[in-house]
C-alpha cells in the first residue's frame, strides 16, 4: 500500500513541475501516433477504478502473457491491449508495472520489451542458473536447444554473422541435411529461417547485391536477453580443449567488464 | 537562344548525376582501407576539369565514335560486375588478388566515363567490390585463435557420442556426410548441456491439463451411419420381395403337387386306412414345415383332390384321396370351408399324443438328393 501511495506521490510531484502534461507523453512516448496515456490520464483512471478491478485485470495480463508465452513467439501490445486490456486502456502503464512485479516476484521471471519500437514483450528467466549442475528436477530436455546452440555459437564465434550457407553446411556435418527431413528436427529449414527467427533467436536477412540471393544470420532480439555469451564461450573451450580466453575477441565480448591484460587493438586492422 | 538553354540545363543536369554517383562511390570508400579510398582521389580533377570546361564544348561529344566508346565502357563494366559476382567463392580466397585487379581495371576505365549512365555501372561495380572487400576483411578478424567451423563440427559430433564404426567396409553409410551414426539421444545430449547457456522462461502449463470437448462428435456419426444402411437394405427389399414371390407361387404348385404325390403313394400302399390329417401334415422336425404343409394341403383340398373330414367316431380330421370323379359330381360336392390353425404348443402337444416321430411329406430338400 505504502509503495502505491508512493509512486502516485512522485507522479503528482513531476507532474507540477511541467507545464502541460500532454505534451510531455507526446514526448516522452517514442511512437507518438500510438496513444499512450500521460502520467495525468494515467492517475485520473485508477481514481476512477477500485483496486480490486485493477489487480484483476493485471491477473489477467498476467495470465494472457504466460500462455502466450508457451509458443515463445513474442507478444504485441496492440494484441494484449485489443484481448484484454480493453477499457483499461487509460491505465495502461500503470498495469504493465504491477504485472512486471508480479512475474518477478511471484514467477521469478522478467518481463522484457524486447522492441521499443513495435512494442514486442518476451518472458525471460530472472533466476541465475545453477553453475553447470543438473536441474536437481527431472525435465525433458528439447533437442531444438541444441541445435540452437549450434547455429547462435557459430554466429558468436565468427564475429556475430554468418553467412546462412555457413550454417547450412556445419548442420550437413551434424547428419542435419536443410533439403531433407531429419528424424528430429522435420523441416529443418523452416525450423531454423521461420520458427527461430519468429521467436527473436534468430535474424535472418537478405544480403543485398548478392546474384543469387543469399542470407545472413545473427542474434536475435530474444537470444541478446536470454543467452549468455560467456557460458557459451565456456562450453566452446571445454569442447575445443583450450582456454576460452585463447579467443580474444570473442572473450572480450562475453566479458566486457573484465579488461584483459593483453590489451590488444581490437578492431583496427 | 531557348534551344541553347534547354541544352544548357540538360547538360547541368548530366554533370550533377555524375557528381552524385561519385559521391555515391565515396561514401562507400572510407568504410575500406583498401585500394578504393586511394583511387577515388584520381578521378575527382578530371571530372572538374570537365565542369570547368565551357558548355559549348560539350555539344562535340554527340557523336557516333562517342557512343560507340560509351557502349564499350559500359559493357565493361558490366563484365567486371558479373565477374565478381560469379567467383565470390574464390575471390574471397585471402591468396586471391582478383579484386584489386578488378579496382585496377575499374580505375581504368573511369578515365572514359562522362556521362550518367557509365558512372552509374561503375558505382554499382564499387558496390560490389566493396562488401566483397568488406566480407575478406572480415575473415581476418579472428585474433588469437581461429575458430574453423569444420572443427567445431568434429568436436561435436564427439560429444554428441557419435558411433565411428572402424572394422566395416570403407564407404561410409551416410551418403558422404562422414562415417558412424549418431545415437539416437545425440541433439537431447547436446540439450542437456546448453540448456545453462539459455535463461528461458519455462513454458506454462496448467497441472491437470484442460478438459476435452471430444465425446459428443463420435455419438452423432454413429448415429448416421447406422440410419444410412438400413434406408438402402429396406430399399432392395421390395425388388428380392417380387422375384420371391413369383419363384414362390410356381413353387406352390410344386409342393402342392408333390404332397398329392405322397398322398397318393401312401393309398397306393394302403387304400383302405385313410390318414389321420395330423399325422400327415405335422413334421415332427420343423414347425415352419408343418405350416408349409398345411398351406400346401389346403390346396389340394380346394382343388378337390383330397378330402378332409372329421371321423364320426373319434372326431379327428383324416385327409382321404378323391378319386378322379366327373365335374359335375366335383361341383355338386358341397364345399365347406374351415380354417385351420395351428400353434407351436399345439404342435408339440400333437406330436406327443399322435406320436409321430417322422414327417410323412418329406422336405423339398432331401428329396432332390
Amino acid at each position: 500500500m505504502t509503495e502505491r501511495k508512493r509512486l502516485s506521490n512522485s507522479q503528482i510531484s513531476s507532474q507540477s513541475k511541467r507545464p502541460s502534461s500532454s505534451f510531455v507523453a507526446q514526448e516522452e512516448d517514442e511512437d507518438a501516433m500510438l496513444t499512450q496515456p500521460s502520467t495525468s490520464q494515467v492517475q485520473k483512471g485508477l481514481e476512477k477504478l477500485s483496486p480490486a478491478q485493477v489487480d484483476q485485470k493485471t491477473a489477467e495480463v498476467v495470465q494472457y502473457i504466460l500462455v502466450k508465452d508457451q509458443k515463445k513467439v513474442p507478444i504485441r501490445r496492440a494484441d494484449l491491449v485489443k484481448n484484454i486490456v480493453k477499457d483499461y486502456r487509460t491505465v495502461y502503464p500503470e498495469i504493465i508495472k504491477r504485472a512486471s512485479r508480479i512475474f518477478e516476484q511471484v514467477f521469478g521471471l522478467k518481463l522484457v520489451e524486447i522492441d521499443p519500437k513495435n512494442h514486442l514483450y518476451i518472458l525471460v528467466n530472472n533466476l541465475d542458473t545453477p553453475p553447470s549442475n543438473p536441474s536437481p528436477v527431472e525435465h525433458p530436455s528439447n533437442p531444438k536447444t541444441g541445435l540452437l546452440f549450434v547455429i547462435l555459437g557459430v554466429i558468436f564465434m565468427k564475429g556475430g554473422v554468418v553467412r546462412d550457407k555457413l550454417v547450412w553446411n556445419i548442420l550437413k556435418k551434424l547428419r542435419v541435411d536443410s533439403g531433407l527431413k531429419h528424424d528430429e528436427f522435420g523441416d529443418v529449414r523452416k525450423l531454423v529461417t521461420d520458427e527461430f527467427v519468429r521467436q527473436r533467436y534468430l535474424e535472418y536477412n537478405r544480403v543485398a547485391h548478392t546474384e543469387p540471393v543469399e542470407y545472413e544470420f545473427r542474434w536475435g532480439q530474444r537470444a541478446d536477453m536470454e543467452v549468455s555469451k560467456a557460458k557459451i564461450l565456456e562450453f566452446m573451450a571445454e569442447l575445443h580443449d583450450q582456454d576460452p580466453r585463447s579467443w580474444t575477441q570473442q572473450y572480450k565480448e562475453a566479458n566486457p567488464t573484465h579488461t584483459s591484460s593483453q590489451a590488444s587493438s581490437s578492431s583496427h586492422r | 537562344m531557348f534551344y541553347l538553354k534547354l541544352t544548357l540545363l540538360t547538360k547541368s543536369r548530366c554533370r550533377a548525376e555524375m557528381r552524385k554517383a561519385a559521391a555515391g562511390g565515396d561514401e562507400e570508400a572510407p568504410l575500406q582501407n583498401g585500394s578504393s579510398g586511394r583511387r577515388r582521389a584520381e578521378p575527382q580533377p578530371v571530372e572538374g576539369d570537365d565542369r570547368n570546361s565551357s558548355p559549348g564544348g560539350l555539344q562535340d561529344e554527340y557523336d557516333d565514335n562517342d557512343l560507340g566508346r560509351r557502349r564499350e565502357i559500359r559493357s565493361k563494366y558490366r563484365d567486371l560486375i558479373n565477374s565478381v559476382q560469379q567467383n565470390r567463392e574464390d575471390m574471397l580466397s585471402p591468396s586471391n588478388n582478383r579484386l584489386t585487379e578488378v579496382l585496377d581495371e575499374a580505375d581504368k576505365l573511369f578515365q572514359d566515363v562522362r556521362q550518367a549512365r557509365e558512372a552509374v555501372l561503375d558505382a554499382h561495380l564499387l558496390v560490389v567490390t566493396t562488401d566483397l572487400g568488406k566480407e575478406k576483411a572480415s575473415q581476418l578478424i579472428s585474433e588469437g585463435s581461429a575458430f574453423d567451423s569444420t572443427v567445431f563440427a568434429e568436436h561435436l559430433l564427439s560429444f554428441m557420442g557419435l558411433n565411428r564404426l572402424e572394422d566395416e567396409d570403407d564407404e561410409p553409410p551416410n551418403g558422404g556426410a562422414g562415417d558412424g551414426y549418431l545415437p539416437k539421444d545425440a541433439w537431447h545430449r547436446l540439450a542437456r548441456r546448453a540448456e545453462c547457456c539459455f535463461r528461458t522462461a519455462p513454458s506454462f502449463h496448467y497441472m491437470m491439463g484442460s478438459f476435452y470437448a471430444e465425446p459428443p462428435p463420435p455419438k452423432q456419426r454413429l448415429e448416421r451411419q447406422k440410419k444410412a444402411p438400413s434406408k438402402e437394405a429396406k430399399r432392395i427389399m421390395p425388388t428380392q420381395l417380387k422375384k420371391m414371390e413369383e419363384s414362390q407361387e410356381e413353387a406352390t404348385e410344386k409342393e402342392v403337387e408333390r404332397i398329392l404325390g405322397h398322398l397318393k403313394s401312401y393309398y397306393q400302399e394302403d387304400p383302405s386306412t385313410p390318414i389321420s390329417y395330423y399325422e400327415f401334415v405335422i413334421d415332427p422336425n420343423s414347425f415352419s414345415r408343418t405350416v408349409e404343409n398345411i398351406f400346401h394341403t389346403s390346396f389340394l383340398i380346394r382343388d378337390g383332390l383330397a378330402r378332409l373330414y372329421l371321423d364320426e367316431d373319434d372326431k379327428l380330421p383324416y385327409i382321404e384321396q378323391v378319386e378322379e370323379v366327373e365335374e359335375e359330381a366335383r361341383s355338386s360336392v358341397s364345399r365347406k370351408q374351415c380354417l385351420v390353425s395351428i400353434s407351436q404348443k399345439t404342435w408339440r402337444e400333437l406330436i406327443e399324443v399322435f406320436e409321430i416321430k417322422e414327417a410323412i411329406i418329406q422336405p423339398p430338400e432331401t428329396q432332390n438328393e
